[in-house]
């Protein structure tokens, strides 16, 4: 926020990995404009693209509440988008074997109701116990929603999946009718290369604004939530439960709090992903959704939420860059491509740089309190966010 | 003998024929002592006599397989370290884990117990609230930082301060707490003499102000000159407890350390 | 089938179990972190053995249906896994300055990398052992057991590798030290174990031991380079049953788990015999009770465990 004030000074303060990512993140956007203009990337996949980027990021958020805020090792991150995919398809889809045709909202609402379900099912047997019991159950739970899904038919169609999902905004006042509405355009920007705008990009527009509003919300949350004495309770259970237990916090309900937090932003994740992709399968629910949220978390950062949105943007370079590799250059499954890719930036990353690039770096500690005048000898804590900051909204 | 430990009258803590055995062996045997409100009670013995074992069923990390922990008066036995913090009765650790990415101030601020803004749902159903009792919470470890004389350390990441500047943080953050009672786990272990002077005037000035001080401590010279009574445990059991020099003249004392190889 | 033909069938899938659990659990115990990356290193083994057989070939005669040449390969797969395993040990897990669960984190990336270069190099496809398949045993089928002598040679082999470990834990040295260094690492180290060493040799039996369960896994249904890591599941469900840390409830783990994964189709059927009520209550369990539930079955027990005896059936009461 305070860096559209204050340009210079905002990036005269940044870290070096910060600058780093900074420059990276730029050219990329750079380069992806380049070949926008030029007309060798359509305009609306760039837009599914960032679509599906923002959808990483918010299963990125919904992993970091959990193991970069309290350090709970969630190996179902798949399962969870999983519920909200399903929920919401099954919920509003002509195509859905049970209810359907229901307003998304609906299914936005059963969806996290069913993953808060899921989310103390697989809570209460696990976190009163050491970390990585938590590990190994969770493995096991995406296996059994896998199973679940490709087997009962009645329910989610089996391996055919589940078609005639509508757009988010179906039902709703002027957006349900916005990209039919629009006019179709015409820009040549570069001469020679023209772009069209019709209606599939508006839709696309607004997939882009819906993740975007379900991502910022999430973002303004968790930022909140993070430099609060609640996720201070969080932090130390992660470096120290036994310290937090001593004093006095019950670590069991904090963990149960950011293990469902958590695993409603996945399922929030997986309801935007239905309307952006208008067809789930059991595909959808493969672990690899789980790994790519890590390779995000850890990346950015543990407990870093700017570093989970930048992991995000990572993702999305694996996933299309491997594929765009397969079709250009080296004839390689991208699967097992993928899969390498996730490993080998795994171990790298607990090699050489276990604190991930950005992680957290400023004293978190509630914006207001600090403007209190409580800690004047400190320029760097806390107050170059605290004019966007949560206390006083 | 130690049974003799007669029921005091002002105890803050009382523990009464505890037991806990691991795998047949009983770390705890029967052990019955009870700490004065006011007083800065000792907890010594020879390694392995079950010190650590005591703390963790007093504090409630392990469940007692029988016996009772009175703390204030209400029976404590059972419940989670949480409830019997809740209770008043806070304890440190003998080799505290580095809280990674937090300052020392922040590393304070888990201290004060039921924060309104532990809550999540009054972080955004009323900020205010959170914000008001952050300010007061800040200001109180700032204050207490300072007559600790380690204020210079609240910017400081946790995790490059010395061991024994975080004994007393440590300290300091348990204090946030409110302790009626406090449990210290070898206080000055690893600490260099000086920081260890400090701590020895911190925990008496403390006391002074009326905390009451539960300690184990090894250095033989730190805890008679700080504690009274002491209380000697040896295989589980409570083997006899008095004044610093009362203990320091018993023969029974004398054969548990010689005979426990110390 | 009779119940005695699904007995069968189950001690021979517990025979692999086994073979996987008791790595999981020494590694999990020694080096001390829950490693995901040992169902692919049971993969490594199966292939590594896949591609020996078809260079070796059969190498004149056979044993129990099975060439000489196979009992070759077997060798080579668990060796192939072991030495994979060592490397990783020394290259990547010892140089890591950090705590277990970073090391479980660190083991997810290995078993990703592991299966990845697999897929790469052999296809994301079923192939099989050229070997011919066997009918099974003739004077068996009219007791409804349907077992062929493959399947004889993998109880037996794995009855060969358990009861060599447990000679090793018991009468050895080295198992001395291992069993004190599961026991309290701390204690085995200041009492002058060279603990890196005894490390080591974890991975060498843990992972050989996990090789040679992917060879017979290979051998009982087919090889893929998923294999392992959908067995991951079933193994920690059996260490977990058996309680973490320890060998010999690992086995007991790891048989019961595989017993039951094969008996499914028996409670599939006990269950619709049984008069259930409520309708709903039948027709559910009917539904779930099902082959292909066998892992979600696993799933639940190992979720069962862990709410009523965290510690495994073995294990003492919770601390």
């Amino acid at each position: 926020m305070s860096a559209l004030t204050d340009p210079k000074g905002a990036i005269a303060e940044l870290t070096r990995p910060e600058g780093w990512v900074l420059g990276v993140s730029v050219a990329f956007l750079l380069f992806l404009l380049a070949a926008l203009l030029t007309g060798a990337l359509g305009p609306t996949y760039f837009l599914f693209l960032v679509g599906l980027a923002g959808m990483y990021a918010l299963l990125s958020f919904g992993l970091n509440a959990q193991w970069g805020f309290t350090g709970l090792i969630n190996f179902s991150v798949a399962a969870f988008f999983g519920i909200g995919a399903y929920g919401s398809a099954l919920m509003t889809a002509s195509g859905s074997p049970i209810a359907g045709g229901f307003n998304p909202l609906v299914g936005l609402a059963v969806a996290l109701v069913v993953a808060l379900a899921l989310a103390l099912l697989i809570g209460i047997p696990t976190l009163r116990l050491r970390a990585d019991y938590l590990a190994i159950a969770s493995l096991g739970l995406a296996e059994v929603m896998r199973l679940i899904v490709l087997n009962e038919r009645w329910l989610t169609n089996g391996s055919a999946g589940v078609r005639g999902i509508p757009g988010f905004f179906k039902g709703w006042p002027v957006l349900s009718t916005f990209p039919e509405a629009m006019p179709g355009l015409r820009l040549e920007i570069v001469p020679g290369s023209p772009i069209f705008l019709e209606a599939s990009f508006w839709q696309a527009l607004l997939n882009v604004l819906l993740v975007l509003a379900f991502a910022g919300g999430t973002y303004l949350v968790l930022r909140r939530a993070h430099r609060s004495p609640w996720g201070r309770v969080l932090r130390t259970i992660r470096s120290d439960e036994d310290l937090a237990r001593a004093l006095g916090k019950n670590t069991y309900s904090f963990k149960m709090q950011s293990f469902v937090l958590g695993s409603l932003i996945m399922a929030l994740a997986g309801v935007f992903y239905t309307h952006l992709n208008l067809y789930v399968g059991p595909g959808d629910l493969d672990p690899i959704t789980t790994f790519y949220a890590w390779v995000a978390v850890i990346l950015g950062g543990s407990g870093s939420n700017r570093g989970a949105l930048f992991g995000g943007v990572v993702i999305v370079t694996i996933r299309e860059g491997t594929r765009f590799l397969n079709d250009v250059a080296l004839p390689i499954d991208p699967a097992p491509l993928r899969l390498l890719l996730i490993g080998v930036v795994i171990v790298a990353v607990m090699r050489y740089r276990p604190q991930g690039i950005l992680p957290p770096q400023r004293e978190l500690i509630w914006p207001s309190a600090v403007d209190g005048g409580g800690a004047p000898e400190t320029p760097d804590s806390g107050v170059r966010e605290r004019k966007g900051g949560g206390g006083d909204e | 003998m130690s049974e003799g430990a007669l029921p005091k009258d002002d105890a803050v803590l009382r523990v009464d024929d505890l037991q806990k055995s691991f795998g047949g062996l009983a770390a705890t045997d029967h052990a019955t002592f009870a700490v004065e409100r006011g007083t800065i009670t000792g907890l010594i013995g020879p390694n392995g006599a079950g010190k650590s074992t005591l703390f963790n069923l007093i504090s409630g990390f392990y469940e007692p397989d029988g016996g009772t922990v009175e703390v204030n008066g209400t029976d404590v036995t059972g419940m989670e370290p949480y409830q019997v913090a809740e209770h008043g009765l806070i304890r440190t650790f003998q080799t505290p884990r580095k809280l990674e990415g937090m300052t020392v101030r922040e590393a304070m601020l888990v201290g004060p117990r039921n924060q309104p803004g532990e809550s999540f749902l009054r972080l955004f159903a009323s900020p205010g609230s959170v914000g008001e009792s952050e300010s007061a919470n800040l200001a109180d470890a700032e204050r207490i930082l300072e007559e600790f004389e380690i204020d210079h350390l609240a910017a400081q990441p946790a995790t490059d301060i010395s061991g024994g500047q975080m004994k007393l943080v440590e300290l300091a953050r348990a204090m946030l707490a409110e302790p009626e009672v406090l449990l210290l786990d070898e206080p000055v272990a690893g600490v260099n003499p000086t920081l260890a002077k400090k701590l020895k005037s911190q925990i008496r000035r403390l006391n002074e102000q009326g905390t009451t001080f539960l300690l184990i401590e090894h250095d033989m010279e730190f805890v008679m000159d700080l504690a009274d009574p002491i209380v000697v445990l040896d295989q589980g059991h409570v083997l006899t407890e008095g004044t610093p020099d009362g203990v320091r003249g018993d023969d029974r004392v004398i054969d548990a350390y010689l005979g426990g190889g110390a | 089938m009779t119940v005695l033909g699904y007995l069968a069938n189950g001690l021979v899938f517990s025979s692999i179990i086994v073979l996987g659990s008791i790595g999981l659990s020494l590694v999990y115990s020694i080096a001390d972190f829950a490693n995901f990356a040992h169902g692919d290193t049971m993969t490594i083994g199966a292939y590594a053995a896949l591609v020996t057989f078809g260079a070796v070939g059969g190498l004149g005669g056979a044993v129990l249906g099975l060439p000489f040449g196979f009992f070759f390969a077997l060798v080579v797969g668990i060796a192939a896994a072991a030495v994979v395993a060592v490397a990783t040990e020394k290259l990547i897990y010892e140089p890591l300055d950090i705590d277990s669960i970073g090391l479980l984190i660190t083991s997810i990336g290995i078993a990703f990398i592991y299966r990845a270069l697999i897929q790469i190099r052999f296809g994301s496809d079923f192939t099989r052992f050229d070997i011919r398949a066997q009918r099974p045993i003739e004077s068996l089928v009219p007791y409804g057991v349907r077992v062929t002598l493959h399947d004889v040679a993998i109880v037996g082999s794995a009855v060969v590798l358990v009861v060599g470990l447990h000679v090793l834990l018991q009468y050895t040295d080295l198992g001395r030290k291992m069993r004190a260094m599961a026991d309290n690492p701390d204690l085995a180290r200041v009492s002058g174990i060279r603990t890196k060493r005894v490390k080591l040799w974890t991975w060498v039996i843990g992972a050989g031991l996990a090789g040679a369960g992917g060879v017979f896994l290979g051998l009982f249904n087919q090889l893929a380079p998923r294999m392992g890591f959908n067995l991951l599941l079933v193994i920690f469900a059996a260490v977990i049953l058996g309680g973490i840390g320890s060998v010999y409830g690992a086995m007991a783990g790891g048989f019961l788990i595989g017993m039951i994964n094969q008996l499914t189709p028996f409670f599939s059927t006990v269950v619709e015999a049984l008069p259930i009520w409520p309708g709903w209550l039948a027709a559910a369990l009917e539904s779930l009770i099902s082959i292909e539930y066998a892992n979600a079955i696993a799933f639940v027990i190992m979720v069962a465990v862990l709410l009523v005896r965290p510690n495994g059936i073995a294990g003492e009461a919770a601390t």
